[in-house]
């Protein structure tokens, strides 16, 4: 690439040109102001030669020309070091100035990737930068060290005005008005000098000057003399003006409010001149300069000779004490001349002359330590490499060489420095080095005040977007560097600019101190700037900001709401991020022709609903034909929305969540819901539309409309709550429409401290709705739309009295009550009950006196129910209320129901109201109302018995019951044990009559009491009981004392549940009654809504059976005393057995006698068989300590038993009569069986010397068994005859 | 003498998926974010040194006036970014590589899906285990 066609290259042959001195007399600056410029300004325009073509002789006289060429002017006051403070002022004001002129864009759109990337470089850095660069490398001109901005010529001007203009231009020059490096020595005065005698044409005619200009020649030579005649435009011709000041226009020194005196002469005169001045004079001049000094070095310096010396000679110089800036160099000295050499040579463009001088020079700047000198040289060397375009390294080298350098100097080649690094950054972005030009500027950056640090900062960050790949982030993070710096300067307007340009590197950052530094920063610059809105939607990026502290959490809300006030006007977010929005918690409720109790209801399956409901509504098809006859048909069938009722409310339950760790009120939180006509258009695409709507920057007016809801459609809720700090918060809010249409519910909207709405769209994903189509309810998106039905009535229900927690066998009455919001009736209402044992319906008429009503009432008897098993009109629990039974329009209607609940759990209570409208209304010809109850049944009594066959008799039954309290702290009262069904007969033992001691079961308590219970089915002697029936009262204080009835209404079915129930458990166990135990709880810790005394509680032992028994029962009889007279013969004595079937077959009996004495040792097998038989069937029993006290204390019973020997080797009686019997026995069924036992001594006899065997026929099956005698024992006594006395 | 250690995670989606201070200097607000804009701007220098070398271990890639940026590229391309003023080139290697092996076993577990954030306080506590021991 050709150097000067870079940036660089044209930036040096702009700078790096001669410098003419120019020093005018106070009249020409006079002449000059009536044009609003000064002398200088004047010959600005035409001090560059674009196209000069001047033919050049390089020191060894090879022939170039020229084409470009450009001379600097300055007044000779302003040829001097600027101080840094005045430069400082300088620059700034450079920023001001051009920030004036063209001002950032900062309300338009950001840029985003991929217009950054197509940008070139000129789009990306703004003009002005590079402006403020060249007035940076600017404010180092005129140093010492350096020649190239000494002056080469020097223009010294008087009016023609002026009095003795010769004497003028003879003391311009000695006045003291010339540089202080002139006067220093480090300038060399002797320059070429041009005269300039300036006429203002409006003053006077041109024979004075004329004249005066004649002497001029005289004294100073013909051809360093000019005139230059100016402002001779007349009135009137002022045509082409615009044309004329263009040059001046374009150099931005015209001033407008002046008039232009100049005419087309005038300039082309200024032209004339400065050309000839170039070519003729400065050209020439420089070049015979060069001749003159590379003549010079080529003698003291070129050749070994001169090498060596120089070499010798500054070794010489080692002693000099180290100043900052090295020796001082005259002008005359012999490194300046080389310098100069070198810089006349560098603008002559002679680059390979100005090398050699430069490299030079370098080694005998280093050999001084003249640091400062020595950098500038290796700056210059490097330059010059770069315009050969040789050596990219060598280049580098230098430059890197220098800017090192100077740093090392210190302060006061800082700004050298400075220079020397924008032109190093310029070398490398012209060779495509981005990266290392951005890390240059980086460098520089570090050294300078912030302002520049700022710049150069942008500078770097545009190189890394250059850079081949694009370095977006390092870009980014250098452009957040620089706005930083703005900021710090006092540029907020540039620091906007530089934060939003790197907003697009950090778009959907996960980065999140990132985002919420670079968005908060942005807002909070807007906000001071007064663009409130930006500011606004830029901070509302970071308010959740959950990771950030407390305090900066603080801080953010609280300039988000310092925003929004001054904003002073409503704000509607879309997506407000305060709070969040739990969408997968979104649900929606809504009652069709299912209705429910309450909210909670809606979370039970449907399924679980649909299989209670079964029976009790009518069939899909019978449902469809009832409403798809209806006008709304053709358009259900095509859109299968949900259904909705005008008049009731849809609920939606959305979880809100504070995702900061202060507190934020929210108030106002409610939907925002569209109700349109039922028109099939609008239907087709409704949802499309909308979404569209959300896609493409929403229609403002449709979301006001959605936000602020019609109140003559539809009404909505509104809800007002406080998040605390990370809390979350489930809001139900609802709608209700009026009118029939489609409801569409669109999505949520709130207030934010009273000050910001933010409002959210319900989304529906596509592929969520293709699911929701197979049947999933909630949280599909098909049911945000809603078709409202006409109002039909709906009954609202719920039960009283129901409690959250009660003990197992609570029995309670409840009242259902329903009511009718409606003016209409309903009619035909159904209830259905998943829990039968838990929830019976009582009668309209039931005494609600409760438990009175239950007290056994002696004179009104009632028929019994049998204990038929009647488990069938339970097992569908269809409960048609009263056919009459319409509930009229407002109307409460109640329905007593009992509650009862058997097993400790959860239990989980459906319940389905049916109910039919009683007029037709459109669409719905019923409803359901589905309530769902959750109750926790805590364990109380566990009630055990134990039934063992009475041994003295063969009907009775000795039963013990076994109480355990498995309440935590809760006292039971037994208030009462009943025995289901009127064959058995149930009393206290006599020996335990006072059994009210043991009537108050504390906690964890176990008792056991004992009963009698005595079959009455074959008692034929009424007499003998004399005090007989069904229950025994257990308690004998308290405020129950009578006997309830069990077998009134709640409690007997109750029974049959449990009953049901408990069968279902202990299958094929014999059963022979069933016991129901009452009692009261007392104590302190119960809830006190059951405080009552009334607390009644019945558990229910179904299926108890007798333990440890066999299918037949047997006892023998006959006299226990004897009185013979051995002396006449031996004694017979009559026996007998009685024998009874309790299996529920038939039996055939076989009673066999022996004589001998059974071998001993096969007993104990055959009972360890029958213990282990006795415990399986006892599996009914819930609890096993209690088994294993039925175990504990049947053993020793049995060992006691079969382990009697029978010590007799000989038996002294014999058993006569048939010694083998056989009779077969009908279920429950008694026989008797006489025997004969003959006694020949008298004494005392076991007479258990007799077998059972007996055989049942079980459904094909049959069983066998044996028994051995019970001991009987007869005593026989010597003695006369008596009557044989039974015992 | 109080260092600056800032660990962070990167997925090989760019985006930060574990961030850790683990120097001894106390946490500040402010730096925190100019932490992040270092590592987010160093990753464009591992992106471009990642594919120039076989190893793993990067050494320090790019650096921020005192502090150094020290990274480790997994196979799966996830960075392991370092922001230290240390310069303690074997405990950062050692490092790294315990904590490869340590994001490893957060890999395996099935219900980790790789990108995600890792809020394991396991892998935390372990993470700063380590950068006691060798930073």
């Amino acid at each position: 690439m050709d150097p000067i066609r870079t940036y660089l290259g044209r930036l040096l042959l702009e700078e790096i040109t001669p410098v003419v001195m120019v020093i005018t007399t106070p009249l020409v600056e006079v002449a000059c102001q009536k044009n609003g410029f000064s002398f200088v300004d004047m010959l600005l325009p035409f001090s560059l030669f674009p196209r000069i073509d001047v033919p050049v002789r390089t020191a060894s006289d090879q022939p170039y020309r020229l084409q470009m060429f450009k001379l600097r002017l300055f007044y000779s006051s302003n040829i001097r070091k600027q101080n840094y403070e005045a430069a400082e002022e300088h620059l700034k004001r450079v920023v001001y100035d051009l920030n004036e002129k063209n001002p950032p864009d900062l309300l338009s759109e950001p840029p985003q990737l991929e217009t950054a990337l197509t940008k070139s470089e000129s789009d990306l850095c703004p003009a002005w930068i590079k402006t403020f660069n060249k007035e940076l490398i600017r404010t180092v001109s005129f140093s010492e060290h350096e020649t190239f901005d000494h002056p080469v010529a020097c223009i010294l001007v008087a009016s023609s005005k002026d009095e003795e203009p010769i004497n003028k231009f003879m003391d311009l020059f000695n006045m003291d008005q010339t540089p202080p490096l002139l006067n220093e020595g480090a300038m060399d005065p002797k320059m070429l000098k041009h005269y300039v005698l300036l006429h203002d044409n409006q003053d006077s005619s041109t024979e004075n000057a004329a004249s005066i200009f004649a002497e001029m020649k005289n004294t100073f030579g013909q051809y360093d003399c000019k005139m230059l005649s100016i402002n001779s435009l007349r009135e009137g011709d002022e045509n082409n003006n615009d044309v004329l000041w263009l040059p001046y226009r374009n150099y931005g020194i015209l001033d407008h409010d002046k008039r232009c005196l100049l005419n087309t002469d005038d300039l082309n005169q200024i032209r004339e001149f400065m050309q000839d001045l170039a070519t003729n004079h400065i050209i020439p001049y420089m070049e015979q300069k060069i001749r003159v000094l590379n003549q010079q070095v080529s003698v003291t310096r070129k050749g070994f000779r001169n090498q060596i010396k120089n070499l010798w000679w500054r070794k010489g110089k080692d002693d000099v004490p180290e100043a900052s800036d090295g020796p001082m160099y005259t002008y005359s000295s012999i490194e300046s001349q080389i310098r100069i050499l070198g810089d006349y040579a560098f603008m002559l463009r002679d680059y390979e002359l100005a090398l050699s001088n430069y490299r030079l020079l370098s080694t005998d700047y280093k050999l001084d330590k003249a640091w400062k000198r020595y950098a500038g040289v290796q700056e210059m060397s490097a330059l010059s490499y770069f315009m050969l375009d040789q050596s990219r390294k060598e280049a580098e080298y230098c430059m890197e060489n220098a800017f090192a350098t100077y740093l090392k100097v210190g302060s006061s080649a800082q700004r050298n420095a400075t220079r020397c690094g924008l032109w190093w950054a310029e070398m490398l972005k012209a060779r495509g080095q981005y990266r290392d030009a951005s890390s240059v500027y980086t460098r520089i950056s570090n050294e300078e005040p912030t302002l520049h640090a700022a710049i150069m900062l942008e500078q770097a960050s545009c190189c890394y977007l250059l850079s081949r790949p694009p370095m977006l982030r390092k870009y980014g993070f250098h452009l957040i560097l620089a706005g930083n710096r703005y900021y710090m300067s006092d540029q907020k307007q540039h620091a906007i600019r530089a934060y939003r340009n790197a907003l697009f590197v950090y778009r959907d950052n996960s980065w999140s101190y990132i985002n919420d530094h670079v968005h908060f920063n942005i807002g909070r610059w807007y906000g001071s700037l007064g663009a409130l809105d930006v500011a606004i939607k830029h901070v509302l990026e970071i308010l959740a900001c959950s990771h950030q502290s407390q305090p900066t959490q603080n801080l953010f809300l609280n300039e988000f709401f310092h925003f929004v006030q001054s904003a002073g006007k409503r704000f509607d977010v879309h997506k407000l991020r305060l709070p969040a929005i739990n969408m997968s918690s979104f649900k929606v409720i809504h009652e069709d022709h299912r209705t429910y109790a309450s909210a909670a209801d809606f979370d039970v399956r449907e399924s679980a609903w649909r299989d209670l409901e079964e029976e009790m509504i009518p069939t899909a098809a019978a449902m469809r034909t009832n409403w798809l006859d209806s006008q709304l048909e053709s358009s259900l069938k095509k859109y299968d929305y949900c259904v909705c009722v005008a008049g009731e409310a849809v609920k939606v339950e959305v979880e809100l969540k504070n995702p900061l760790q202060i507190p934020i009120p929210i108030s106002e939180i409610s939907l925002m819901c569209d109700l349109s006509d039922d028109d099939a258009s609008t239907l087709d695409n409704g949802a499309p539309s909308f979404s569209a709507n959300q896609n493409t920057g929403h229609m403002e007016s449709s979301v006001y409309r959605l936000m602020d809801g019609d109140d003559s459609l539809f009404n909505l809720s509104k809800h007002d709550l406080v998040l605390g700090g990370g809390e979350t918060k489930r809001v139900k809010l609802k709608v209700t429409p009026k009118v029939e249409g489609i409801l569409k519910i669109v999505g949520v909207r709130w207030t934010l401290s009273d000050s910001v709405v933010g409002y959210r769209y319900f989304e529906i994903d596509t592929s969520k709705k293709k699911k929701a189509k197979k049947g999933v309810r909630n949280s599909s998106g098909k049911n945000l739309i809603l078709r409202v039905m006409k109002g039909i009535p709906k009954l609202e229900g719920r039960i009283d009295g129901l409690p959250a927690k009660a003990f197992m066998g609570d029995l309670r009455l409840l009242s259902l009550k329903l009511k009718n919001t409606s003016e209409s009736a309903v009619k035909n209402i159904k209830m259905k009950i998943n829990h039968p044992r838990c929830l019976i319906p009582g009668n309209s008429g039931d005494d609600l006196s409760f438990p009175q009503c239950l007290a056994k009432n002696n004179v009104h008897e009632e028929e019994r129910c049998t204990l038929t098993d009647n488990k069938d009109t339970f097992k569908s629990c269809l409960f048609s209320f009263a056919e009459g039974n319409a509930v009229q329009g407002e109307e409460m209607f109640s329905w007593p129901i009992w509650f009862h609940c058997g097993t400790p759990g959860k239990v989980s209570l459906l319940i389905s109201i049916y109910y039919e409208m009683e007029n037709s209304y459109g669409g719905m010809t019923y409803r359901t109302l589905r309530m769902h109850h959750i109750l926790e049944v805590l364990p109380s009594l566990d009630v055990s018995f134990v039934i063992s066959p009475c041994p003295s008799k063969l009907k009775e039954y000795l039963v013990r019951m076994d109480v355990v309290n498995r309440a935590l702290s809760e006292c039971f009262l037994l208030h009462q044990l009943s025995c289901v069904g009127g064959n058995w007969a149930i009393s206290t033992l006599p020996s335990c009559n006072n059994i009210s001691s043991v009537q108050t079961v504390l906690a964890g308590q176990a008792l056991s009491c004992f009963f009698k219970i005595q079959d009455l089915n074959g008692v034929t002697k009424e007499g003998e009981c004399t005090r007989h029936g069904s229950d025994v009262l257990i308690a004998t204080e308290g405020s129950l004392n009578s006997l309830l009835d069990i077998s009134k209404s709640p409690l007997i079915d109750f029974h049959y549940q449990e009953r049901h129930h408990q069968g279902k458990l202990s299958e094929g166990s014999q059963s022979l009654l069933d016991f129901v135990l009452l009692s009261n709880a007392v104590g302190s810790n119960f809830e006190s809504e059951a405080g009552s005394d009334h607390q009644l509680l019945s558990h229910h032992a179904c299926h108890c059976s007798v333990v440890g028994k066999s299918s037949i029962s047997w006892l023998m009889g006959g006299p226990h005393t004897v009185h013979h007279d051995f002396s006449n013969s031996f004694c017979e004595v009559d026996l007998h057995i009685d024998l009874l079937n309790c299996s529920p077959n038939q039996v055939n009996v076989q009673v066999s006698t022996f004589d001998y004495t059974p071998d001993t040792t096969q007993n104990p097998s055959s009972d360890s068989n029958s213990v282990p038989d006795l415990s399986t069937k006892q599996t009914g029993w819930s609890d096993i300590s209690l088994e294993n006290d039925t175990r504990v204390m049947s053993t020793p019973k049995k060992v006691q038993k079969y382990h009697k020997p029978t010590s007799e080797s000989a038996p002294p009686f014999i058993w006569s009569g048939s010694c083998g019997m056989q009779l077969s026995l009908e279920p429950a069924c008694t026989a008797r069986v006489s025997l004969k036992v003959c006694v020949f001594a008298p004494g005392t006899y076991n007479l258990s010397n007799y077998e059972l065997l007996w055989k049942e026929e079980a459904a094909g099956l049959s069983v066998s068994g044996t028994g051995r005698g019970h001991p009987f024992y007869l005593t026989v006594l010597d003695g006369p005859h008596r009557e044989v006395t039974p015992v | 003498m109080a260092s600056t250690a800032c660990f962070v995670i990167v997925s090989k989606n760019d985006i930060p998926i574990y961030e850790a201070e683990v120097g001894t200097a106390p946490r500040k607000e402010e730096v925190a974010y100019q932490h992040q804009f270092i590592l987010h701007a160093a990753l464009d220098i591992v992106q471009d040194l990642a594919w120039t070398t076989s190893a793993m271990f990067l050494k320090s890639v790019d650096r921020f006036n005192d502090l150094v940026v020290s990274v480790y590229v997994t196979a799966g391309h996830t960075r392991l970014m370092l922001l230290h003023d240390s310069r303690n080139e074997d405990g950062i290697k050692s490092f790294f590589q315990e904590v490869h092996e340590l994001y490893i076993k957060t890999l395996l577990n099935p219900l980790y899906l790789p990108g995600s954030r890792i809020t394991s306080s396991h892998f935390d506590t372990k993470v700063r285990a380590l950068a006691r021991k060798y930073l």
